[in-house]
């Protein structure tokens, strides 16, 4: 654990004694100066489930103590925390995850957004001016038509819906507990609320599912009122109980060719109906891709509460503590305990623009990164583009001219091979 | 004690590991008053933890007790030995200094294959054996019937077995007055010049080289310049001494006694056990004869596990240690060698398997090192034909220092006499596993009712792949076996070469029989493909002798790296799984642009049986 010791003021409720503060201590005297603009965006994530699911390695509880209210309270000090960072100007995405937001009371939920009109500018995202956002995720058995009502009403746009399925098998083995017609009741509610977005979460190489039943759940999903859906392919994260399963050999995973044909049916029945992929797993109408997944994608700033958030602006990147306890029980003055703090550091930040970048069907802008990478160290943008041509060479990247700009690229192939590229920029940049 | 003059008794006890040897060893000692009931407890031959740990006695050394035997003063003069024969030579340079032997034998297990190995080292240096049954105490223990044995397979007549209980301590007074009376005095002293043979030698931190010598002719005294007579080095005699068995300093040490000698020796390098020792103003005209330096018959190569971030460090660890070893273990070799798979390391050579187990583990343990160990060779010999066409013999460590099989006459391999003794109903089982094993069946012996002896020759190639463990499982752990190198002999051995995505791997080439070649060279390549990730194109594997290949496999090109998920907003998370990714690509080999990762060095072992 990164604690950054304390040179300013903290009270520390960190149970080793420790005084412990938190670097947005830092991050708030980097950003005073105006040489970097206001964080423009909020993640707040809410760490409560009403079950564990097997494969699922996001920061969350099955909340046995009843502690919303107090997260609720502490998660407000928070954001009053965080809201000068904003420095006066509006919000343009917040993204509630988790967890599962909607399980949150709807009591709190107007206290929670309550607070967040008061404490940030959310003009913007109020007038639903281009480009802002302001998200939920759901899960489909935790929504009522009166949780959509306070939603809007606090200024939300847009829903994330935890479909991953429609079929009543992959769903037992995702170990998610909502029946296949839940979803499309709960799409169905959010537009009868008026909440503007809406989109699905799907998964797809789930070990018993087949192509036709992948297809099955694609054409559920896009007969839906939806302008964006995000399909992932499993994956088999470390210290799950679905991959400490694999380990035992309980199940068999799905075969590599059989996960690039259900990739290559997601795209082709996305555009069939009328989306675009915008991000490897990410697919959306005109204008309808998540503004706020691209500016962490873009490597814009942002503001984290909550549990597990993670968060990045002038130039630092934190964690807050992943555990709920230490959560509740520290505060520096609202601020979070954090973990692994990345201070600034202007390789990093390149790697990671190219990592990111990548992944984005608009790719990365290359006169800037070359441009980076020498100012950086004279040279280095060689480096750059020896990657990029040996990528290129094999079909994998292109150098895509765009007015005077130009960028890189992955080709249509190259997508699927977008860690390896990823991985080979970082290997040359750091 | 009497007047009458000191009679001198110089033996060696040899036996099957965990018969009882350093037991009986103890109870003898405890007779003769030497030692204390408290001392008693330990096993006071025996020296390092390690050797204790796994009951075996690696070092010889000698200790000297004082004993009145029918109002005669004896100095009885033990000389230890190794248990095991992969310290064969140890063994007859020990047996060298004496006159006589006890083989120990369980007598609840019986005569196993190690007995009969030793004992063949006994009467290969024309010793007196006593043969000795212990255990009679324990409720399994069939003296009359394992003095058959005795008598049928070492030709020993079964009633001169002496039968004891080194626990109880019955039968040891019989024992003692049979050293006495049974075994030779030492020799008369051929000349009046000093001839003192090393038996042994350690290195100690606080003094330095210790020998271990018999004096047969002449007499040494503190103070004397002593000269080795093949190293031809002279050295000034500082402490002469006797394991009493406490150190126990004297000022001469005369004809037929055994002794200790501290000479201001730095390191093992300046002696050599099997070397006479005589006086440089008056030297004897001819050595003792009896020296042949220690074979090294196994090779392996040890790096250090590039596990930390400090590379070149971790191979200066590794010198060191390897040197601290080298100075306590003459019959350990090492070279420094790099290998383009693994790095900076070190080719070792070894007496045997078990030796090279016991220095991996001291490497590791005592030194801390984690060690990549690759597959173990024995030590070939080609006749190659040079460019005038002249012959050349050259001694083959490593398969990779193989020239190329066009210029190669003849490879010559080590073969060893084995002996396994079995119970009766496994004898099929095992003759064909001796036979897969291209042993050459010599003899079958009658043991007893239920056991058999069978003599073998087999290459020590075929003898150091799991061949006991086989071994081992076939018997229901019955079995027991022993071997010693007889000589080379050239069989249609060939070099097997590995291309990884057509370009040959050295550390991974082997020598093995031609009819075996393609078997191995299918089981590598299986294990191989295995342990290579897959990479984004398809990469042959194949095993070839000269050019012509022999097996082929191949690992199928990957056709999709990416994950489905960036984390949200913890970008962090993901840049160091990359970072990481290729980290560990960096710690494996790179054969053109293949990655290897280390263990994949250690197929090699694989059979394919
Ligand atoms: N019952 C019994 N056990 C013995 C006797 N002699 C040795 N042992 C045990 O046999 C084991 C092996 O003895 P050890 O002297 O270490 O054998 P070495 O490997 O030949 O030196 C030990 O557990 C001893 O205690 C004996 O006469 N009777
Ligand atoms: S509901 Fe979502 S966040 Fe909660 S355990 Fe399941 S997958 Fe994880």
């Amino acid at each position: 654990m990164h604690v950054i010791k304390p040179s300013v003021r903290g009270q520390s409720l960190d149970p080793q004694g420790v005084e412990t503060v938190s670097p947005l201590r830092h991050v708030q005297s980097a950003a005073h100066g105006d040489a970097e603009g206001p964080v423009r965006s909020l993640y707040v994530h809410i760490p409560f489930c009403s079950h564990k699911c097997h494969y699922c390695d996001f920061y969350s509880i099955v909340d046995t103590q009843d502690r919303q209210e107090a997260f609720v309270t502490r998660l407000m000090a928070e954001l009053s925390a965080l809201a000068p960072l904003a420095k006066g100007s509006p919000l343009r995405t917040i993204f509630v995850g988790g967890g599962t937001p909607s399980l949150l009371r709807v009591d709190l939920w107007t206290r929670l957004l309550t607070s967040l009109s008061e404490q940030f500018d959310l003009s913007e995202i109020q007038l639903q001016a281009p480009e802002t956002e302001f998200t939920v995720e759901c899960n489909p058995e935790s929504v009522t038509p009166e949780l959509f009502d306070r939603l809007v009403a606090g200024g939300v746009t847009r829903v994330s819906m935890g479909a991953q399925s429609f079929h009543e098998d992959t769903l037992k083995r995702l170990e998610r507990l909502h029946t296949p017609g839940a979803v499309s009741e709960a799409i169905e509610a959010a537009r009868a609320a008026g909440i503007g977005h809406r989109s699905v979460d799907l998964i797809y190489a789930v070990p018993g599912q087949t192509t036709p039943m992948w297809r099955n759940d694609l054409e559920t999903a896009l007969s839906l009122p939806i302008d964006h859906v995000s399909a992932y392919n499993l994956t088999y994260e470390p210290n799950t109980a679905m991959t400490a399963r694999l380990a035992r050999a309980e199940f068999t995973p799905t075969a590599e060719e059989i996960e690039i044909e259900m990739f290559e049916l997601a795209r082709d029945l996305t555009t069939a109906a009328g989306f675009e992929r915008y991000e490897v797993s990410n697919y959306a109408r005109v204008g309808a891709a998540s503004r706020h997944n691209l500016a962490y994608w873009r490597q814009d700033q942002w503001l984290a509460a909550g549990p597990s958030a993670s968060g990045h602006a002038a130039g630092y990147r934190w964690k807050n503590t992943p555990r709920l306890d230490s959560y509740l029980g520290f505060s520096d003055e609202g601020l979070s305990m954090v973990h692994d703090v990345e201070t600034p550091d202007a390789r990093r930040a390149l790697a990671e623009r190219l990592m990111t970048g990548m992944r984005l069907a608009e790719g990365v802008e290359a006169d800037r990164a070359r441009a980076d990478a020498d100012a950086i160290c004279p040279g280095l943008s060689d480096e750059l583009d020896r990657v990029a041509a040996e990528h290129a060479a094999s079909g994998r990247l292109t150098e895509r001219r765009d007015g005077t700009a130009s960028r890189w690229v992955l080709t249509d192939s190259g997508v699927l091979f977008a860690d390896g590229v990823a991985s080979d920029f970082i290997a040359a940049v750091l | 004690m009497s007047d009458a003059p000191l009679q001198i008794r110089n033996f060696s006890i040899i036996a099957h590991i965990d018969h009882g040897k350093s037991t009986l060893a103890d109870r003898l000692l405890q007779l003769t008053k030497a030692v204390s009931e408290r001392e008693a407890k330990e096993q006071l031959l025996d020296s390092m933890d390690l050797e204790r740990e796994r009951g075996i006695t690696i070092k010889a050394s000698a200790v000297t007790v004082m004993h009145e035997h029918k109002g005669q003063p004896f100095m009885l003069n033990f000389i230890d030995t190794p248990g095991h024969v992969d310290f064969g030579y140890e063994v007859s340079r020990a047996l060298k200094a004496c006159e006589g032997a006890l083989l120990v034998v369980d007598a609840a297990q019986g005569v196993e294959a190690q007995t009969v190995v030793n004992a063949y080292l006994a009467v290969d240096q024309d010793l007196e054996i006593i043969p000795v049954l212990n255990k009679i105490d324990l409720p399994a223990a069939r003296p009359d019937e394992i003095a058959e044995e005795v008598e049928q397979v070492l030709g020993l007549p079964a009633e001169d077995c002496i039968k004891c209980s080194a626990k109880t301590g019955e039968g040891i007074q019989e024992l003692l007055d049979a050293v006495c009376e049974k075994f030779p005095p030492p020799r008369e002293p051929v000349m009046k010049q000093t001839r003192a043979l090393i038996f042994d030698a350690i290195y100690d931190d606080y003094r330095g080289v210790v020998l271990y010598c018999r004096v047969f002719d002449g007499r040494l005294k503190v103070g004397d310049k002593i000269r080795m007579m093949q190293m031809e080095r002279t050295f000034q005699l500082t402490e002469l001494g006797k394991y009493t068995p406490k150190p126990t300093k004297v000022k001469e040490v005369g004809a037929g006694e055994a002794c200790y000698v501290i000479a201001s020796i730095k390191n093992l390098g300046e002696v050599r056990v099997g070397d006479t020792i005589t006086i440089d103003h008056d030297p004897a005209a001819e050595p003792l004869e009896g020296y042949e330096p220690p074979r090294q018959m196994v090779f392996c190569d040890f790096y250090p596990a590039t596990t930390t971030e400090k590379k070149g460090g971790d191979f200066e660890d590794m010198r060191e240690a390897v040197e601290k070893l080298a100075l306590n273990d003459s019959s350990f070799t090492y070279q420094a060698v790099h290998s383009e798979a693994l790095g900076f390391g070190f080719r070792c050579g070894f007496l045997g398997l078990l030796h090279m187990d016991i220095i991996q583990e001291r490497l590791e343990r005592e030194f801390d090192l984690e060690i990549v160990q690759t597959a173990p060779t024995v030590s070939y010999r080609a006749i190659i034909r040079g460019k005038g066409g002249e012959h050349v013999e050259v001694e083959v460590n490593n398969p990779a220092d193989l020239p190329d099989m066009g210029s190669v006459e003849q490879i010559m391999e080590p073969i060893c006499k084995l002996e396994i003794m079995l119970p009766k109903d496994r004898i099929g089982d095992v003759m064909k596993l001796c036979m897969d094993r291209r042993g050459i069946f010599k003899q079958q012996h009658f043991v007893s009712e239920a056991r058999e002896m069978i003599t073998f020759e087999m290459p020590l190639a075929e003898l150091i792949y799991d061949f006991y463990d086989k071994l081992k499982g076939i018997t229901s752990g019955y079995g027991t076996m022993d071997y010693e190198i007889m000589e080379f002999r050239p069989d249609t051995l060939v070099k097997v070469d590995v291309l990884i995505n057509g370009e040959p791997v050295e550390a991974l080439s082997l020598i093995t029989h031609k009819l075996k070649a393609e078997q191995r060279g299918r089981a590598l390549l299986t294990k191989l493909k295995k342990q290579i990730d897959r990479h984004q194109f398809e990469i042959p594997l194949q095993a070839a002798i000269g050019g012509k290949i022999i097996a082929r496999e191949t690992i199928k090109a990957f056709r999709k790296d990416v994950t489905a998920k960036c984390y949200g907003g913890d970008v962090s998370r993901k840049r160091k799984l990359l970072e990481k990714q290729k980290k560990g690509k960096e710690r494996m080999k790179n054969v053109g642009s293949v990655n290897i990762p280390q263990e994949a060095f250690m197929a090699v072992l694989d059979t394919g049986e």
